[in-house]
């Protein structure tokens, strides 16, 4: 779904050069070479299987041995014990280790708290207690496992050639894989987790599967890749599978190639592996390592995103930006050409209806019982003292609270205890105080995602129009292919208000989205939201800025101490004795 | 069900492993907890610190005890360039965990270029020593290694708890912003911890000399165990950590000996993966 | 004049949060900053405070200008902060936090005479110096960051929302504590939401809306227009 801005070179140059590659073994040179590139499409296959969780989730791995590690022996365990022929034992050591990935992630993920280096701490014990456990039983006991008598299927004219290609195969598969998931909606989703998860939640992205997902394909091709080495290395042992190798010169390829490229790592372990060759005696191959290691220490401080990113943003320096869909540079407040529907007079039954609803955090009571309801076509301003709770209430609708007591109900759907990517998904939307874009993601493709994960709409170019459509609403088209960190504070805002709209939601959620504004900006502003309102959507907004509350506020509700005080229209609220009193004191009141 | 005494001579045996387990996780707690950097170079200086002692000992005949006089502010001042180092590019807990993978990869090709792959086992005179205790024996430089991890493990602990610089570390880690209202100047201190984890890295690689066999490899067979010893014990918690370490050593040992020798290397981590998922707060 | 805050331009994050605002504390006065929330009380004291930079203006304390020192540098000066929501140092003890206080060493040499100090004027505090922070009430620990500050023998004491979340009861107490401080000398800076309280206890007030000072002079003579009550109600 993210818009590829240039390609370099096109489907079929890469098919042609991997045509190339396929029929080397037939040009009948020194089996060395087979081998050698074996090895480096091995790593290829390996450090870019690592890359689709790790690179485009962020979800760090130093486990990626266990999977290897995994195939590894179903290959040598079912050829050498069950005589189960070599080709077939691949795609089974790759199922393997998918299910230990989903039984593994299946639990980790789970756990909110588990982030960053506890996660990557935590796949570096599974690979450990792997590896001992196949030490100690049958499986390999302690000596080894021999697979020099494992007859090898004639794919090429010798052994090594075949090996040569089933290599070939693993890295064409790895690099295509994460060629399409890159490209694909569950691409986006993941590198929408990588940057905020729980904004990714709230935006419609199920998070839990998708992480698993991606662990799952990782651990997969990682386990063929290690069915693969059983045969090529002939003689395995838990003490060189399992070593600290494999996770660390997966990571450092990935981070030196590009671990958010779906090429990256593919280049990065073609390089590595060159540069560990080059040097192979004594002393020289210790220089090569030291290189290496300096390399990582350079590219992490100096390049954070990889070599081919860099690279990439360096050519495009040289080149004209691609021709941009003609944005007419409409001010925000030109919705020209659309009537406004309903008639601000005119509202609707209630679509959201809150009952009691009650919640504490440890001994804190935030929520004492709101009861209060939206509705459709209508802007309720909340209002209240700080910690009156009015952005615990907001967040106990989109979801991201759990509720103690009391309901929540979407027109007739009880939503409250529902996942937020559910709740999304049902039309409600919200921002965020201090905006929480998509670091990674241009302008356009954080609104695309709202549009591809809280919306039914489907296909390409229908998610692409709609996020177009946003944009120029809210007047950021000419910004469309920027990343958020070039907007302002108030382009920023209008993102989060794009992002949310763009999932076409009953009830927006406004989380004080004045806020920091000047007072041009802030009119700017109200006129966008009167004119979202006048399009359909019904609107809760928590706002400070009294005057514009009174302004634009169908009714008002004030919140003190977790309960609301009074609630109705703005004028007849906000002269209410208690409401004076609470935010005045009582002597105002008087 | 093997004999009482083979279980206290295995428990002895673990609580010994244990001290040297809390001594090289001292330095990483620390660092880990109150400067969130995680440190993974710490186990390669402790090896240099480890191959030094054996060099300083073999080639030079310095005992151990004077070797730590060159060590020990030599590694303070690594720490303290490393420190800078992070400082300088701004590095974020992850990404500290790469460069200094990176810098372990580097010292352990330097120890390999000087030392050879070779094993090597420092003849320090202490050799064998141990005294008895009934029908158990106690070895004696493995002892040393338990009272000097004790000793550091609550010299830093009350350095913490009671000195002003302590306290200024503790409520820098907790509140930056807040502590530097009161004066509190967190790049300096920063800079001093982490001269002082490296130094206690240095500390115990003379232990580890004196006591182990030493291999380059070596360096990370010791990761995952400490790793886990230093979560256990909780971050920035210097007795914490010396608990975990002969807890984890006891365990281990006592593993080996009720079930099978092999199956020691899960113990830690079994533990680790029980108590994340049972106690997910107990970072 | 003890503090001059001089066309102060304040940006938090790129967000302009103080637009051009002056203000003067002097030795003896208790001046209150007063206005809505989000108008960027917060943002004002702690560039006082010296936690926030500010982007242009002066800042002066007995005439030195602040306006570029780290922050570490601020305390030593003589200006001691109690943040919003309190900002205690939750996992050391009661006594600890208030140590933090008498960190800078000029401070340090009264430390035991300013405890005693905090002790009598909070003598829950005494019975309580040993729990961790985070396990008292909110009353309690707002007066743990009082204490705290106090510590640094301060010449000018920033106070940010010192009613916030506590209950009405405590907060007449709290003031009370605010006008013995006074008393003993301190001159003091208070930011409020609680209009009524603070324009009680100030000898002279700002309204700030929208990061802007739209009024000032002496409270009595404020509350008598109708500026506040536009701010806060919108009305």
């Amino acid at each position: 779904m993210a818009l590829k801005a240039r390609r370099y070179l096109g489907p079929g140059a890469w098919s042609a050069f991997a045509a190339l590659l396929f029929l080397l073994p037939n040009l009948g040179g020194p089996a060395f070479y087979e081998s050698f590139l074996y090895l480096i499409f091995s790593w290829v296959a390996l450090a870019t299987s690592w890359s689709l969780l790790s690179g485009y989730a962020g979800y760090f791995s130093l486990g990626h041995a266990a999977f290897f590690g995994a195939g590894v022996y179903t290959t040598a365990t079912l050829t050498t014990k069950f005589d189960v022929p070599f080709l077939w034992t691949v795609p089974i050591a790759a199922l393997v280790a998918a299910l230990l990935a989903t039984a593994v992630g299946a639990v980790v993920f789970r756990l909110r708290s588990l982030r960053g280096e506890l996660f990557a701490l935590l796949t570096l014990a599974v690979t450990f207690i792997l590896a001992t456990i196949i030490l100690n039983t049958g499986i390999d006991g302690g000596g080894g496992v021999f697979l020099s008598g494992v007859a090898l299927p004639a794919l090429a004219p010798t052994a090594s050639g075949t090996i040569y290609r089933l290599g070939l195969g693993l890295a064409v598969l790895a690099v295509a894989l994460s060629y399409v998931v890159r490209h694909s909606r569950f691409g986006m989703g993941l590198f929408a987790i990588h940057d905020d998860e729980d904004v990714a939640e709230v935006k419609g992205v199920p998070t839990f599967r998708y992480k698993l997902m991606a662990l799952a394909l990782s651990a997969a091709i990682a386990g063929a890749a290690g069915g693969v080495q059983a045969i090529y290395v002939g003689y395995v042992t838990v003490g060189e599978t399992f070593a600290i190798n494999v996770p660390l010169y997966v990571i450092l390829m990935s981070v030196l190639g590009g671990a958010r490229h779906w090429f990256g790592p593919a280049v990065g372990a073609t390089l590595i592996t060159v540069a560990l060759f080059a040097f192979t005696s004594g002393g020289e191959a210790l220089l090569g390592r030291a290189i290496v290691a300096l390399a990582l220490i350079v590219v992490v401080l100096l390049l954070p995103d990889g070599i081919v990113p860099t690279l990439l943003r360096l050519a495009d320096r040289w080149r004209s930006p691609e021709r941009r869909r003609p944005a007419a540079e409409l001010p925000p407040t030109a919705v020209a050409g659309e009537p406004p529907h309903c008639a601000a007079a005119e509202k609707g039954p209630a679509i959201l209806v809150c009952d009691d609803v009650r919640k504490s955090f440890g001994g804190i009571q935030a929520l004492r019982g709101v009861t209060l309801s939206v509705h459709k076509g209508e802007i309720l301003g909340l209002v209240g003292p700080n910690g009156s709770g009015k952005t615990t209430f907001i967040n106990m609708i989109s979801g991201h609270f759990s509720i103690d007591r009391g309901s929540i109900a979407l027109g007739s759907d009880p939503i409250a205890g529902l996942p937020a990517h559910r709740i999304a998904c049902l039309g409600i939307a919200r921002t965020y105080q201090i905006p929480r874009p998509f670091n990674h993601l241009s302008v356009l493709d954080n609104v695309a995602l709202a549009a591809s994960f809280g919306t039914l709409l489907s296909g390409r170019s229908a998610i692409l129009d709609e996020a177009w459509h946003w944009l120029e609403f809210t007047g950021l088209a000419r910004h469309a292919f920027d990343l958020p960190s070039k907007l302002n504070l108030h382009e920023r805002k209008f993102l989060e208000l794009a992002r949310a709209l763009a999932a076409r939601p009953q009830l927006l959620l406004l989380d004080e989205i004045l806020s920091g504004l000047n007072p041009a900006e802030v009119e700017n502003a109200i006129t966008l939201i009167r004119a979202i309102r006048d399009r359909g959507a019904s609107i809760i907004f928590i706002e400070h800025l009294m005057r514009a509350v009174v302004e634009l506020s169908d009714r008002v509700a004030v919140l003190n101490e977790g309960a609301v005080i009074a609630i109705g229209t703005p004028r007849e609220v906000m002269q209410n004795p208690e409401v004076v009193s609470v935010y005045l004191g009582k002597a105002y009141a008087s | 069900m093997p004999s009482l005494t083979l279980l206290a001579q295995s428990l002895i045996a673990g609580l010994m492993i244990g001290g040297l387990y809390g001594l090289l996780a001292l330095g990483l707690s620390l660092s880990w907890g109150l400067l969130r950097l995680v440190n993974l170079a710490h186990f390669a200086l402790a090896f240099l610190g480890a191959y030094l002692t054996y060099q300083l000992g073999t080639v030079l005949h310095i005992p151990p005890l004077a070797a730590l006089l060159v060590i020990v502010p030599g590694f303070f001042v690594f720490g303290v360039a490393l420190h800078w180092l992070f400082m300088r590019f701004q590095v974020t807990e992850l990404a500290s965990l790469l460069v200094t993978f990176g810098i372990t990869v580097i010292i352990e090709s330097m120890i390999q270029y000087f030392w050879t792959a070779d094993f090597r086992r420092y003849d320090s005179g202490y050799g064998n020593a141990s005294f008895h205790v009934g029908p158990l024996f106690v070895p004696t430089l493995e002892l040393g290694a338990c009272l000097t991890a004790a000793a550091l493990a609550f010299a830093t602990w009350s350095w913490l708890r009671w000195t002003y610089v302590g306290k200024a570390l503790r409520a820098s880690a907790e509140d930056p912003g807040m502590a530097a209202a009161f004066g509190i100047d967190h790049r300096r201190l920063s800079f001093l911890l982490s001269g002082m984890c490296a130094a206690y890295a240095g500390i115990a690689g003379t232990f580890i000399a004196l006591i182990s066999t030493l291999a380059p490899a070596e360096i990370w067979s010791w990761i995952g165990v400490i790793f886990a010893v230093v979560i256990i014990g909780r971050l920035g918690n210097p007795v914490g950590a010396l608990i975990a370490g002969l807890a984890i050593g006891a365990s281990e040992s006592l593993t080996m000996a009720v079930v099978a020798p092999a199956w020691a290397p899960v113990v830690s981590f079994s533990v680790l993966i029980a108590l994340l998922l049972w106690q997910p707060r107990w970072l | 004049m003890l503090l001059e805050a001089d066309r102060l331009h304040i940006a938090y994050g790129d967000a302009p949060a103080i637009w051009d605002v002056s203000l003067q504390v002097d030795d003896g006065e208790i001046v209150a900053v007063i206005g809505p929330n989000g108008a960027g009380k917060t943002t004002l004291i702690n560039a006082i405070a010296g936690i926030l930079r500010i982007a242009r203006g002066e800042l002066r304390l007995a005439g030195a200008n602040l306006a570029h020192l780290p922050s570490h540098l601020f305390c030593a000066r003589g200006i001691a902060l109690v943040p919003e929501g309190r900002r205690l140092f939750v996992r050391m003890s009661v006594e600890e936090n208030l140590e933090i206080g008498c960190y800078p060493s000029a401070a340090r040499k009264l430390r035991d005479h300013t405890l005693a100090h905090v002790y009598t004027l909070f003598p829950v505090l005494r019975e309580k110096r040993n729990q961790p922070a985070g396990a008292l009430s909110g009353g309690q620990q707002q007066m743990v960051a009082i204490g705290r500050a106090l510590m640094a023998c301060p010449k000018l004491l920033l106070l940010d929302e010192p009613s916030l979340g506590l209950a009405p009861s405590i907060v007449s107490q709290m003031f009370d504590i605010i006008r013995e401080i006074h008393a003993s000398g301190v001159a003091i800076l208070l930011v409020e939401q609680n209009v009524v309280q603070a324009m009680d206890v100030a000898t002279r007030a700002y309204v700030l809306e929208q990061g802007r000072i739209v009024a000032a002079g002496l409270p009595s003579v404020l509350l008598g227009e109708t500026r506040i009550r536009e701010a806060y109600l919108g009305v």
